[in-house]
């Protein structure tokens, strides 16, 4: 896992975590020990996201099944731990019954999930009845969801019990203290050899059920294994999640889409910009102008890349990329300042730990498999005359490794290191004097969104060399800048 | 005379004690056994633990709890082996206790248990609400020491209150105490505020003025503040969301004002945590208090022994509790003979021994009853 939790957080990948909801807590384990795949298990996570993809392929045709499946499986109760410590000892009364409330529920899951999957035809997923560790628990037959050991398991209970119930109906005759207390004490001891009894056959019956303690656990696997299937379907139905096609290198994103941002736009009652992008080995640029939503673009290209290796299907209309071994970000926003350096100082630490992790720069040791580095604003805290430089540099190094680099910056010259060059359309279109109309009816400080709402956020792919577009004079105009100012800048441009 | 007439009205019940040793299991025994004969199922459980065989606070012998064949009861993993019933396992609850998560399970057999149950509200009337699903006819609440057991009235229809000579070596002190805790358990049922009205109230008070319109207590005003403050000089009714406490009275009922026909609500009865002389100063100025849910006390139970080493005159006990109250009182011991009590002479004799001990220090059993009342 490449990212830490607050970068996890960072690109919305943690939105998208917690927006997985599963039904029972097996899945609820599943997802908080989440799998990452490495590059080299393609086939595994391919046939995952198949079976996902199978789920939601017949998700409307079975809908009453899956929803049965799915209130089944709310009913479980996680009991690993009374399974774990079944294989080394005799298993208590609660213990027992919530072991055959289990296998009671795993007989009613194994039916709907076999008529699902005749369907839907998942690979490496079968749960199966447990019906002979349930014929160990199920001592009178009747099925019933409760624990008890009735009379009839051996004679010495019968025995016990029979002696029991006749102390008690001569105890509800007696009338007073000194007819019950003898009876009493009789009691205690008959109590005592149906305790006794009620122990040999817990402990022979935990002894009995050994040999299907690793059943019992594969099932509860399968369970896990489904219920995280569904939850990801459930969520790739809600924000849209396509198969991919991975490729050796190549990255092709059609209408890439990123939940957290999404949501937090809907909730302001806008649209998020789907992003569209293509990349591949080598360093891409994106430049763009302020508020354009460059930094938008790389979280969401670093979200769908990273959350493709935990097994979650790209939110996109189309994708085609690498199963990366590492994702990896360098944000000026994320790095630690406690460390005592300048955000600049740490900027460049952490990029020496990317280098080191994807075996590049001084480290000289390739590492395993395909990576990626996004680059947000790479050196935007020290003068921009150095800053270009450096970022210049970077680019045309990264450009000649084997890795997939993609950085949005504002420095001129950059865009010629790299292989491919974005820009945001950002106010390109724009009708200036419509949006110059709106300002002047909002107050002040809605100048800002404003302009938010007339930014288009999409990408679009720069086949000729030109410099960075000069949207901050656009925007300096819209938000009427002191007019001497103003003019000073058109001079100086 | 029996109990059972005078709670069979009832779905579910509680059973309060003033303190310890008050009688509560001799009374909880008794409504078992008088139930039987109606072929009721009972759902029984506690609030935290009660029912061990000696008291673990005064260390004297306590009646266990007698179920019979049938009843379900609710308590914590790790008391069943106490529970000398043979037991059916019917479901889990998910709700821990210090003693393991709390079980259901049906007595196949009679015989005694152990109760430990959940401490929360919440989950009490949650409990209840489970056992009828189970089948229970009846669900009833043993209730333990301290303000705690003032929780039991929330989450049932009627409460039977023990009391007696364990309460207080004074006998008016039990009678008036007693009373007091019967007329808070008692409290009408408030009329002011609507259930909505008080489940959105974010704030600490709510008032209802003259004109009935609705404005809550202001955030930098405290409760006496406002009320002394001419801006309030309308206000009809209060509701408060929390505990009233005689700390948050003191500032009204000294401010030398009347407030004539003031009603103070509060959510049910344990929320209130005042002193009697709080009470009836409150009626002096004027104010009257209610509960949004009221509760009824189906009766009350003395107990003349004392856990201490006294008794009481059984016939004085009850005769002036009974003329104190206008709830019905039962001797709780009346059908004991007292040869039946051979656990009593025994504990008399480990009491005896145990206040030669502690002879200079004064009434310790004493403390926690000024939290309940």
């Amino acid at each position: 896992m490449s990212l830490n939790f607050a970068q996890q957080e960072n690109i919305g990948f943690r939105y998208v975590v917690d927006a997985l909801r599963c039904d029972s807590p097996y899945g609820d384990a599943r997802v908080r020990r989440l799998r990452f795949y490495a590059s080299h298990e393609a086939e595994a996570l391919l046939e995952d996201l198949g079976n996902v993809c199978a789920v939601m392929d017949t998700f409307e045709a079975y809908a009453a099944e899956y929803g049965r499946i799915e209130r089944l499986m709310m009913q479980l109760k996680d009991i690993r731990r009374s399974v774990e410590r079944c294989a080394e000892g005799p298993l208590n009364e609660v213990e027992l019954f919530e072991l055959k409330r289990f296998l009671l529920q795993s007989e009613l899951i194994a039916p709907v999930f076999a008529a699902i999957n005749a369907a839907a035809k998942l690979r490496g997923i079968e749960i199966r009845a447990q019906s002979e560790a349930l014929a160990l628990l199920d001592l009178d037959g009747q099925h019933a969801a409760t624990f008890f050991i009735p009379d009839t398991y051996s004679q010495a209970l019968r025995a016990a019990r029979r002696e029991k119930r006749l102390v008690e109906e001569e105890l509800r005759r007696a009338k007073t203290e000194a007819e019950r207390a003898p009876l009493m004490a009789t009691r205690v001891r008959v109590a005592a050899a149906e305790d006794e009894e009620e122990r040999a056959v817990r402990t022979a019956l935990s002894e009995a059920l050994r040999p299907f303690l690793p059943g019992i656990l594969a099932c509860m696997d399968a369970i896990a294994a489904f219920d995280f299937t569904l939850a990801r379907a459930r969520l790739a139905r809600r924000y849209g999640g396509v198969m991919p096609e991975l490729t050796d290198g190549v990255i092709e994103m059609e209408e890439m889409q990123n939940p957290r941002i999404a949501d937090a736009l809907t909730e302001r009652k806008r649209a998020f910009t789907p992003v569209s992008i293509a990349a591949g080995k080598g360093a891409t640029v994106i430049t763009g102008a302020n508020m354009g939503g460059k930094s938008v673009a790389l979280k969401t290209l670093a979200l769908n890349a990273f959350a493709l290796s935990a097994g979650i299907l790209p939110f996109a209309k189309k994708a085609r990329l690498p199963l990366f071994d590492g994702v990896h970000v360098v944000s000026e926003d994320l790095e630690n300042v406690d460390r005592g350096l300048s955000s600049f100082g740490a900027e460049i630490v952490r990029f020496n730990e990317v280098m080191a992790e994807c075996g590049l720069g001084n480290a000289g040791k390739k590492a395993e498999g395909l990576h990626m580095i996004l680059l947000d604003e790479f050196a935007r805290g020290t003068n921009p005359e150095e800053g270009a430089m450096i970022v210049r540099a970077v680019t045309r190094y990264l450009n000649r490794q084997d890795a997939v680099t993609v950085l949005t910056t504002h420095y001129d010259g950059v865009a010629q290191e790299a292989s491919a060059h974005y820009e945001v359309v950002g106010l390109r279109d724009m009708d200036t004097a419509r949006v110059k109309g709106e300002i002047a009816m909002a107050s002040p400080e809605q100048g800002a969104d404003v302009i938010a709402a007339h930014m288009n956020y999409g990408l679009y792919r720069v086949e000729r060399e030109q410099g960075c577009p000069r949207d901050a004079l656009n925007i300096c105009r819209l938000l009427s800048l002191t007019d001497e100012i103003l003019s000073d800048i058109e001079t100086l441009y | 005379m029996l109990l059972l007439p005078l709670i069979e009205p009832y779905r579910s019940l509680s059973i309060i004690g003033m303190c310890k040793n008050a009688g509560k299991t001799t009374v909880l025994n008794r409504i078992l056994s008088e139930m039987q004969e109606t072929g009721k199922t009972l759902g029984l459980t506690s609030i935290g633990r009660d029912g061990e065989s000696v008291d673990v606070v005064t260390q004297t012998h306590k009646p266990g709890i007698y179920v019979r064949k049938g009843t379900l009861i609710a308590t914590a993993v790790e008391m069943l082996k106490y529970c000398d019933i043979s037991r059916e396992i019917v479901g889990t609850t998910g709700f821990p206790t210090p003693l393991g998560e709390v079980v259901l399970v049906r007595a196949r057999s009679d015989g005694n248990v152990q109760l430990a149950g959940p401490s929360i509200t919440a989950q009490l009337a949650k409990l209840a609400g489970t056992f009828f699903s189970l089948g229970a006819d009846v669900a009833i609440v043993d209730g333990a020491l301290s303000r705690k057991t003032l929780c039991a009235p929330a989450v049932s229809e009627a409460t039977v209150l023990c009391t007696g000579a364990s309460y207080s070596r004074d006998i008016d002190t039990v009678i008036e105490d007693t009373a007091f805790a019967t007329t808070l358990l008692t409290l009408p049922q408030q009329s002011n505020f609507s259930e909505e009205e008080r489940a959105a109230c974010t704030g600490k008070a709510l008032f209802r003025m003259e004109d009935g319109s609705l404005c809550p207590l202001p955030q930098d005003l405290t409760l006496s503040d406002a009320l002394r403050s001419p801006a309030y000089a309308c206000v009809r009714a209060v509701y408060v969301s929390g505990a009233v406490t005689d700390a948050l009275l003191k500032p009204v009922l000294t401010a030398g004002k009347r407030f004539e026909g003031l009603i103070l609500s509060v959510e049910d009865g344990s929320k209130l945590l005042i002193r009697r002389g709080t009470y009836d100063k409150l009626a002096l100025c004027g104010i009257s208090l209610a509960v949004a849910r009221a509760t009824r006390v189906a009766a009350i139970t003395v107990n003349p022994f004392s856990a201490y080493g006294f008794n009481f005159d059984k016939d004085e006990l009850l005769s002036r509790m009974q003329a104190r109250v206008n709830v019905p009182v039962l001797n709780v011991l009346e059908d004991v003979r007292v040869e039946d009590m051979a656990w009593h002479a025994e504990d008399m004799r480990r009491i005896a021994a145990r206040e030669e001990a502690e002879r200079n220090t004064d009434c310790s059993h004493c403390c926690g009853n000024e939290e309940l009342i």
